[in-house]
């Protein structure tokens, strides 16, 4: 029976080809337009909470109780149960230590404000992939731990390049101002607050330098499972007496709430396209009825059930989303695929996008919930549209359908 | 006589005209309201960064934004004022020095921007008199007396009447250093700037600071704010080629691209939903041709050519579209101007703008009639195109197919 029902609807949907082709390109073009962009707006946000956590905050970071609040450098982190969690739980992916101090930078002819992070370059290369973001000189602190890397803003300020020398002063930990005289020997840009304010140092030349003799400022950790594992981790991590565990979202609560903005957007986008879109569908499918109330005025006459002929209004409707739908997923996964392989470059508004704390190029993400959720909301807009030609046709009666011209 | 059949053809289709007047109309206002939305938000984000402390209009050294070291100052501010105050068109000028220093309080040490500042031009230049918190504003009679940023006083953990020391380098590249007392603290909402900054009256930074006369930059407020490109260009005419002048959207150049990029992305996003509705639009338009198929065939076949059918069919099409787009205006209008005098407050979202500088969570809508004409024309262009394909698709049927069309 089924393969009747479906040979009818198409029959019925290939007699009316132009308007059919014109519902299935709309739904495609609906989806395509869709997926691209919540696929470039969610790589947009994770680009950015991606260069926040593996060059800033890491998934966690602990700090001394009370640091957050006063950035004291007498609030340290020193303790051998963190270690001992740190080095034996397994879903904690890496972590790196910092020690770091506000100070500033001069060069011969200006200064600036700075913060100084005192860093194991093998330790962050690990966790972060620190390295990844030098764009100038190298990852290296030189011999005698004599170099620095530096935020690339600031080196345009300084006006500084590699091999440029600069004095970082800082206080230190018996309240004295320290200061020491470094070579550049890397810039990087990690597209946040980093490239404006960073100094990074050796960790064992900060220790010497603030007279730090044991512990730490800030511990960055990353998990292997993030959204899985970092509620529960952070709760056992504030079990340790004298720590202060903060996540991601909680140093960086601008991008959550980026994350929520958007997230709440592209909701809206979808919800007025495929209200618009089943719009577009129950008009087709209103006239598709409402043209052959007299062939379904005889069918029901005939002995054909309701639901039979019910069957075949909404197999129309839905091979027209499903036609739509495998259109728009090609083309909208097509699409995804290149920006998420080659990105899109808008080196044009540079600048703009640093603003925002994203790099030039903005690669896509491709998740398979776009799809699932895309086909859901398709096939309910079909469903929608097709129910009230069908009720419709429910109340009138056989008779009267036949004397329909 | 095309005007009374199309009416007439448009009340007989009363449901297809009100779903495509709904549609267009619902489109209309989308778009005016949207618009509006995004340039008033971007306007205000644009005008208070602007406002709270950078100005409409910076003069510096030629060099200066590139290098901001000390060679490249400007030298001679008496000079450049009195040149100023003869171009037309300037209300308000000020100078400024800003340099970095550390400041040092009883147990902390932070490093962070000292701006000297003269306390009665700056009143009018930027907002920092506006965003006193505590203490009070700085005067021109001021010696060492400053002006902290909420957040700097909390780093250095002092409270009005407190006092504070300072270690930096002197115009003339010499050390210098002083004692600070805490007149006032400012909120501006910008987390960086009220995280390291300070200003003292420039009268005492000049001494303090071997500046005499000296400046970083010199902030001129137009008499118009939208046209400081057009007075930066005459400035930087009678100024010479060792000076530059940079109206706002040239020195505030990454917020003005951010705020363009938004936009852009926004009328992308739009452009989904309008070509949705172009299609929605396009098939009732084509259900509703297509169904008076024979109705046309018959007027073709008693001698209607089919340029008077076109013209009729188009039309309709018309008389829809202007009615929609009356009534979008309307609506999309109403809610602009509400807008524009009642701005949305996006509580909740305030760190993501402080993030960015942008110190704003209320978003007005701006209200420009000439917007909304736009912004209407936009949407009865499209409504008419799409109408296009079905008047062509039942226009190439011959008079018999189109009496036979089912």
């Amino acid at each position: 029976m089924f393969r009747v029902i479906m040979k009818l609807a198409w029959a019925s949907l290939s007699r009316r080809r132009g308007r059919s082709l014109l519902v299935i390109s709309m739904i495609a073009v609906c989806l395509w337009g869709l997926l691209s962009l919540e696929g470039l707006y969610d790589g947009m946000i994770a680009q950015m909470i991606q260069n926040a956590t593996r060059s800033d905050s890491g998934d966690i970071s602990i700090f001394a109780k009370g640091y957050r609040q006063n950035n004291e450098l007498a609030e340290l982190v020193d303790s051998a149960a963190l270690d001992k969690f740190l080095k034996n739980d397994g879903r904690i992916l890496s972590f790196s230590k910092r020690i770091m101090q506000s100070g500033l930078v001069a060069t011969a002819h200006y200064a600036r404000n700075i913060t100084i992070y005192g860093i194991d370059l093998t330790e962050e290369q690990k966790n972060g992939r620190l390295n990844n973001y030098i764009v100038s000189g190298e990852y290296s602190f030189a011999n005698r731990s004599k170099g620095a890397i530096i935020g690339a803003e600031l080196a345009s300020k300084l006006s500084a390049k590699i091999g440029s020398k600069i004095i970082i002063s800082a206080q230190n930990m018996v309240n004295e101002v320290s200061s020491s005289a470094l070579k550049i020997t890397g810039i990087l840009k990690t597209h946040t607050v980093l490239d404006k304010n960073a100094v990074f140092i050796d960790r064992q030349k900060t220790r010497d330098l603030l007279m730090v003799p044991r512990g730490i400022t800030q511990v960055l950790v990353t998990l292997k499972n993030r959204n899985k594992d970092i509620a529960v981790i952070q709760g056992d991590l504030a079990g340790i007496d004298g720590l202060e565990v903060w996540r991601w979202d909680e140093i960086y609560p601008a991008l959550l709430q980026s994350k929520q903005m958007n997230e709440k957007f592209n909701l809206i986008i979808s919800f007025l396209v495929f209200c618009v879109a089943g719009l577009g569908i129950f008009g087709v499918m209103s006239v598709s009825v409402l043209e052959r109330m007299r062939e379904f005025g005889i069918m029901l006459a005939l002995g054909t059930k309701f639901s039979q002929i019910g069957s075949i209004i909404m197999l129309e409707a839905f091979l027209m989303a499903i036609m739509g739908f495998g259109t728009g997923s090609v083309f909208g996964g097509a699409t995804l695929y290149y920006l998420k392989q080659y990105g899109l470059n808008l080196a044009i508004f540079s600048k703009g996008l640093e603003a925002f704390g994203m790099d030039s190029v903005m690669r896509a993400v491709i998740r398979p919930q776009y799809f699932f959720l895309a086909l859901a909301a398709v096939m309910l807009a079909a469903f929608v549209s097709a129910l009230l030609p069908l009720r419709f046709l429910q109340r009138a009666k056989p008779v009267s359908l036949i004397q329909t011209i | 006589m095309f005007i009374k059949i199309a009416i007439k053809n448009i009340c007989a289709y009363r449901k297809r005209s009100i779903i495509t007047v709904a549609l267009t109309a619902f489109s209309t206002a989308l778009l005016i309201f949207s618009s509006a939305l995004m340039t008033g938000s971007h306007n205000k984000m644009l005008a208070n960064a602007v406002e709270v402390y950078p100005g409409y209009l910076q003069i510096t050294q030629k060099d200066f934004r590139d290098v901001p070291s000390y060679d490249n100052l400007i030298f001679d501010v008496k000079a450049m004022h009195r040149k100023l105050s003869s171009i037309p068109g300037i209300a308000a000028i000020g100078a400024r020095f800003e340099t970095f220093v550390l400041f040092a309080a009883e147990n902390k040490t932070v490093g962070g921007m000292l701006a000297g500042i003269e306390p009665k031009n700056e009143n009018r230049l930027s907002r920092l008199a506006q965003s006193l918190k505590e203490g009070s504003y700085l005067s021109d009679g001021d010696a060492a007396q400053v002006y902290l940023g909420v957040g700097l006083a909390k780093k250095l953990q002092v409270k009005v009447g407190d006092t504070l020391a300072f270690v930096g380098t002197g115009a003339d590249y010499s050390f210098s250093a002083d004692i600070l007392y805490v007149k006032g603290i400012f909120q501006t909402g910008s987390f960086d700037f009220d995280n390291s900054t300070a200003f003292v009256n420039k009268a005492y930074f000049d001494d303090a600071m071997a500046a005499e006369n000296y400046a970083t930059q010199i902030i001129v407020l137009p008499q118009n704010p939208s046209k400081s490109d057009a007075l930066a260009e005459q400035i930087n005419q009678q100024l010479g080629t060792e000076y530059q002048a940079l109206g706002w959207r040239k020195s505030m150049d990454g917020l003005v691209e951010a705020m363009e990029l938004d936009s852009v992305f926004g009328y992308i996003s739009l452009a989904i939903i309008f070509l949705v509705i172009f299609f929605v639009i396009m098939i009732y338009t084509l259900l509703n041709i297509m169904g008076r198929s024979r109705e046309i065939g018959m007027m073709r076949a008693l001698g209607t050519t089919p340029g008077q059918v076109f013209i009729m069919l188009w039309m309709e099409c018309l008389i829809l579209g202007m009615l929609s787009v009356f009534i979008g205006g309307l609506f999309g209008g109403g809610l602009t101007a509400y807008f524009h005098f009642h701005p949305i407050q996006l509580s909740g979202y305030e760190e993501q703008f402080k993030q960015y500088g942008l110190m704003a969570a209320a978003l007005p809508t701006v209200f420009r009639p000439i917007m909304i004409a736009r912004d209407i024309l936009i949407i009865l262009t499209l409504s008419l195109f799409a109408a296009i394909y079905p008047i062509f698709k039942v226009n190439r049927y011959r008079p018999l197919e189109a009496i036979h069309h089912v």
